[in-house]
């Protein structure tokens, strides 16, 4: 007959194995988890990986088809069109990267502050925040880089305002339901302060959920990144990045279309990638389908 | 009840199991049980015991990877199991009803009660839905609704629970089923409401000699208003019986086990609880023989070995499936 | 009934007056002197100082909150710089060929979305789910615009059969419907995959509720099952994502319009943006996000009429 302690450790390893499982049984969250894996290493690894410098121009070289030397041609300033995809994914993963821990901090902080404490807080974060939700994220973002200026910085920036809304409103809507559970009021009542509540029961507690919709936020980025940086407005040439070179590509579509179509399957492919992840998340974290299986038998 | 009222509803060695990715796991295994026109049939059991499987499945309306594996559901002449898909689906209603556990979860909350009754009716019978509506109306006063007229069109949130139930129960013998299945019909309900409610499926088996099937894990309840008592654990009918011998004289082990995890109020202040000890069994992984023997009191080396089969002990009708039923005695 | 109406017209105020403000800030974030951003190449410090004036950007913020604010209310909303007219002005002339868009590619989403996504529910599970499903995930994948241009290059090069230019200035009705096709099939696919996604999920979930399996258990046919019974519950999701999806699309009828050289409210904020016309942007992010706010505010409406339990609230 086992111990109790040792009982609850075995519990522990058994739920946790059982959590991996899940995680791994998931075929769209792994396949996700590796194309995105895949995206950081060339990103990395792009200075060795790219054949080209992606801003090395070639006057005699414009407008080439795919060719051994170039396979996916050159643009109409001769640029290797491989080696500015390359290096373009460095743009989108660090926009990705900034957006969700941008919008993970800011929007856990003041979501879980408002949903937690209530009352006047509350009710001033969220009417703030109902409004800029208000705007469509991709116009928010315009309006912002539009009155900043174009540059990686800006487009950064605007595109973690435009999707951070969305995550303090779920933390916010997660820590509603947390507060009234009685091992908050069982917390307090041991004299846990307001703030410690919030970080070590509260935020763990919402995490799940509030991570789901940080990933997704991220896919929207990334599309709000190309769009801005097609229509000129968002991270200016020469830097690559995958919008702008579709942008690039659109004067030569009929001739040489191999510069849009893979500069748009690269952006399809990392939110393809964000979207199965986030899914995948969602799906793996939801104990609610286990217990509806539950009241048949 | 009487010997010569005939038998509705005949499931003989019925078996169901789940089929996934992994596994085929059964789930309800070689369970034969039997209604009268007339009488109450209480099914009793843990959860995960297969006993409102074992009907979901007879009706044809189980989770999609849930299949019937063996055995045969008699209905006046057909085998349910053999029957194709729509076949099925005229039966349902008409013949056998079903009542689910939540009054809730189990009316749409989109509609009113009238239209959802509405829709039960139309859906068998050639009725324009004036005729429909009357016809709901009738039924809403059959179950003691006050103020049908008016209550007709109301929502399901606007009910209070035991009123909600009986709507539901409105409808489920909205086409006079010859069989009524119960599932825990009293267990979302507070008490005094339960008694009414049934009260109510008493009154209405008295009336149109219905079967009731009543699926409870309530023992007292069971005691109160079934005829004959049917236990289940781990997919399988361990005893059945009439209420009388089955209370008196359990001939199961498990059987005696339930009654004793009840605290009496006769008992001693202070005397401990007993629970049944070991784990509720894991349908994947039963072991060979009885599935009761790794929490059985009185069991033997040959329990892990023999098959199990329901057994005519010598009182009519009084089936065990312990091959040690005549050890079997309460209280010890 | 009432106080939810009144409920959500308050609610509407506040936002509008929110956005409002949200747009008059945004304009005062400009690093450095919004004159001087305005006036770009031409500014010398006379005309920076008299365009201040002009503007009224001499005077304490606070005073030109309020002044904006009551403009605002007015109608007016600043005038162009670029074409004199007030932009207001503007700004509602480029509304009805956005809107039009917008519209015909919300109904080319609901077509296709919505069967399709109900076909998935029921059918979870097997290849027609897995297809559509993975056919949904590429469509909103892929960004709006880059499906734009392949859809110009496969139909209007390859393919002759659609013009690449989204619109036209011709009298008779086919021909603008010719040029309106191709955008607004890229339009209407792209929503068309968030609206299956989400009504397959929605159904999903109805249909795995007790209601249901009664309704099956008393022998309801199962086709009345799904588009009565279960549709209708999945209806308030279902709407709220084609409200969402619908604001989306607004956000970004500025990259279909640019595509396919479509006049439109995009293609104004765009040009807008590229010369500095800030009063026009300012102008044109405000009416925009307040269309948002109002089509979002008129579906919260209609929840109430799908399902009744809201009423009660």
């Amino acid at each position: 007959m086992t111990t109790s302690l040792e009982q609850q450790r075995l519990d522990r390893q058994a739920r946790r194995s059982a959590t991996l499982r899940r995680f791994t049984g998931h075929p769209s969250l792994m396949i996700g988890t590796v194309i995105l894996l895949l995206l950081v290493v060339v990103a990395l690894a792009a200075p060795w990986l790219a054949p080209y410098s992606p801003t090395r121009t070639s006057l005699i070289n414009t407008l080439q088809d795919a060719s051994w030397a170039h396979p996916l041609g050159t643009d109409q300033f001769g640029r290797d069109v491989l080696s500015r995809l390359i290096h373009g994914t460095r743009v989108s993963l660090l926009v990705a990267f900034w957006v969700v821990t941008l919008s993970l901090v800011i929007g856990t902080i003041i979501g879980g502050v408002a949903g937690f404490l209530g009352g006047w807080i509350d009710r001033g974060i969220n009417v703030v925040n109902d409004i800029l939700m208000a705007f469509p994220g991709f116009l928010l973002a315009l309006a912002i880089v539009a009155t900043q200026g174009s540059s990686l910085e800006s487009v950064i920036i605007a595109v973690s305002i435009a999707y951070t809304p969305r995550v303090i409103a779920v933390m916010r809507s997660v820590a509603l339901t947390i507060r009234p559970r009685p091992f908050i009021e069982a917390s307090r009542s041991i004299g846990m302060t307001s703030t410690r509540i919030l970080l070590r029961h509260v935020i763990p507690n919402a995490l799940p959920p509030v991570i789901v919709v940080a990933t997704l936020s991220a896919a929207s980025a990334i599309l709000a990144e190309a769009g801005l940086s097609f229509l000129g407005l968002g991270v200016r040439p020469p830097i690559p990045t995958w919008g702008n070179i579709i942008a690039d590509g659109q004067a030569s579509i009929t001739t040489n279309p191999l510069i849009s179509i893979s500069s748009g399957l690269c952006i399809a492919a990392m939110v393809i990638a964000l979207n199965l992840i986030g899914d995948g998340l969602r799906d793996a974290l939801d104990p609610q389908m286990r217990r509806q299986t539950a009241k048949i038998l | 009840m009487s010997e010569s009222s005939k038998v509705l509803l005949d499931i003989r060695h019925l078996s169901v199991a789940v089929r996934d990715a992994q596994s085929n796991t059964p789930l309800v295994r070689d369970v034969s049980l039997h209604v009268r026109s007339g009488e109450t049939l209480a099914i009793v059991g843990e959860s995960g015991s297969g006993k409102t499987l074992t009907f979901l499945a007879a009706l044809g309306i189980a989770p999609n990877n849930i299949k019937v594996t063996g055995g045969e559901v008699l209905f006046e002449n057909d085998d349910l199991t053999k029957l194709n898909p729509s076949e099925l689906r005229t039966r349902r209603g008409t013949a056998i009803s079903m009542v689910f556990q939540d009054p809730l979860s189990a009316l749409n909350p989109v509609f009113s009660i009238g239209t959802q009754i509405v829709e039960v009716l139309r859906a068998h019978l050639p009725m324009t839905r004036a005729q429909a509506r009357t016809r709901a109306i009738e039924l809403l006063e059959r179950v003691h609704i006050p103020d049908p007229h008016r209550r007709v069109d109301d929502y399901p949130h606007q009910f209070s629970g035991g009123m909600r139930q009986r709507a539901l129960i409105a409808m489920a013998i909205a086409l006079e089923p010859k069989v009524l299945i119960a599932d825990e019909p009293t267990t979302a309900l507070d008490v005094t409401v339960q008694a009414q409610v049934l009260e109510l499926l008493s009154q209405l088996r008295e009336e149109t000699g219905m079967a009731l099937v009543l699926i409870t894990h309530d023992l007292g309840l069971v005691a109160r208003h079934a005829d004959r008592v049917a236990v289940f654990y781990a997919g399988r009918v361990v005893e059945q019986a009439a209420v009388k011998d089955l209370f008196h004289k359990p001939r199961h082990p498990y059987t005696v086990s339930l009654f004793r995890t009840i605290p009496r109020l006769d008992s001693p202040v202070h005397t401990a609880l007993t629970p049944i000890v070991g784990q509720p069994p894991n349908l994947a992984q039963l072991p060979e023989g009885c599935p009761f023997a790794p929490r059985c009191y009185l069991v033997k080396a040959d329990c892990s070995s023999t098959q199990v089969k329901l057994i005519d002990t010598t009182d009519s009708e009084h089936l065990s499936a312990c091959h040690h039923w005549p050890e079997v005695h309460p209280g010890s | 009934m009432f106080a939810h109406v009144g409920r959500t017209l308050l609610r509407l105020i506040v936002t509008g007056v929110g956005i409002v403000s949200v747009a008059f800030f945004l304009m005062r974030t400009i690093p450095g002197d919004p004159a001087a951003y305005m006036l770009g190449d031409y500014a010398t410090k006379e005309s920076i100082s008299s365009l201040r004036a002009k503007l009224g950007l001499d005077q304490p913020i606070w005073r030109q909150y309020t002044l904006f604010l009551s403009n605002a209310v007015t109608g007016n909303l600043g005038t162009s710089v670029v074409t004199g007219q007030p932009a207001l002005q503007e700004v509602m002339a480029s509304i009805p060929s956005s809107a039009i868009l917008a519209v015909s590619g919300l109904v080319i989403a609901i077509l296709i979305g919505l069967p399709l996504g109900i076909v998935c529910a029921v059918r979870q599970g097997t290849w027609v789910d897995v297809g559509v499903m993975l056919g949904a995930l590429a469509g909103i994948s892929f960004p709006v615009f880059w499906m734009g241009l392949a859809a110009i290059l496969v139909f209007s090069y390859w393919i002759p059969i659609f013009p690449a230019l989204g619109s036209s200035n011709a009298k008779d009705i086919l021909t603008q419907i010719h040029h309106l096709i191709l955008p607004a099939l890229v339009l209407g696919i792209s929503i068309a995959a968030y609206i299956a996604r989400l009504t397959r999920s929605a159904m999903l979930e109805v249909l795995s509720q007790d209601y249901i399996r009664v309704a099956r258990a008393m022998g309801v046919p199962e086709r009345r099952i799904i588009f009565k019974l279960a549709l209708r519950n999945a209806m308030v999701p279902i709407l709220a994502v084609i409200g969402v999806t619908f604001a989306w699309s607004f956000g970004n009828a500025i990259l279909i319009e640019a595509v396919f050289s479509r006049p439109g409210l995009g293609s104004m904020l765009l040009k807008a943006i590229l010369a500095r016309d800030y009063q026009l942007v300012q102008a044109g992010v405000l009416i925009l996000a307040l269309m948002v706010v109002l089509i979002n505010a008129s579906l919260d409406l209609t929840y109430t009429v799908i399902d009744p339990r809201l009423k009660a609230s």
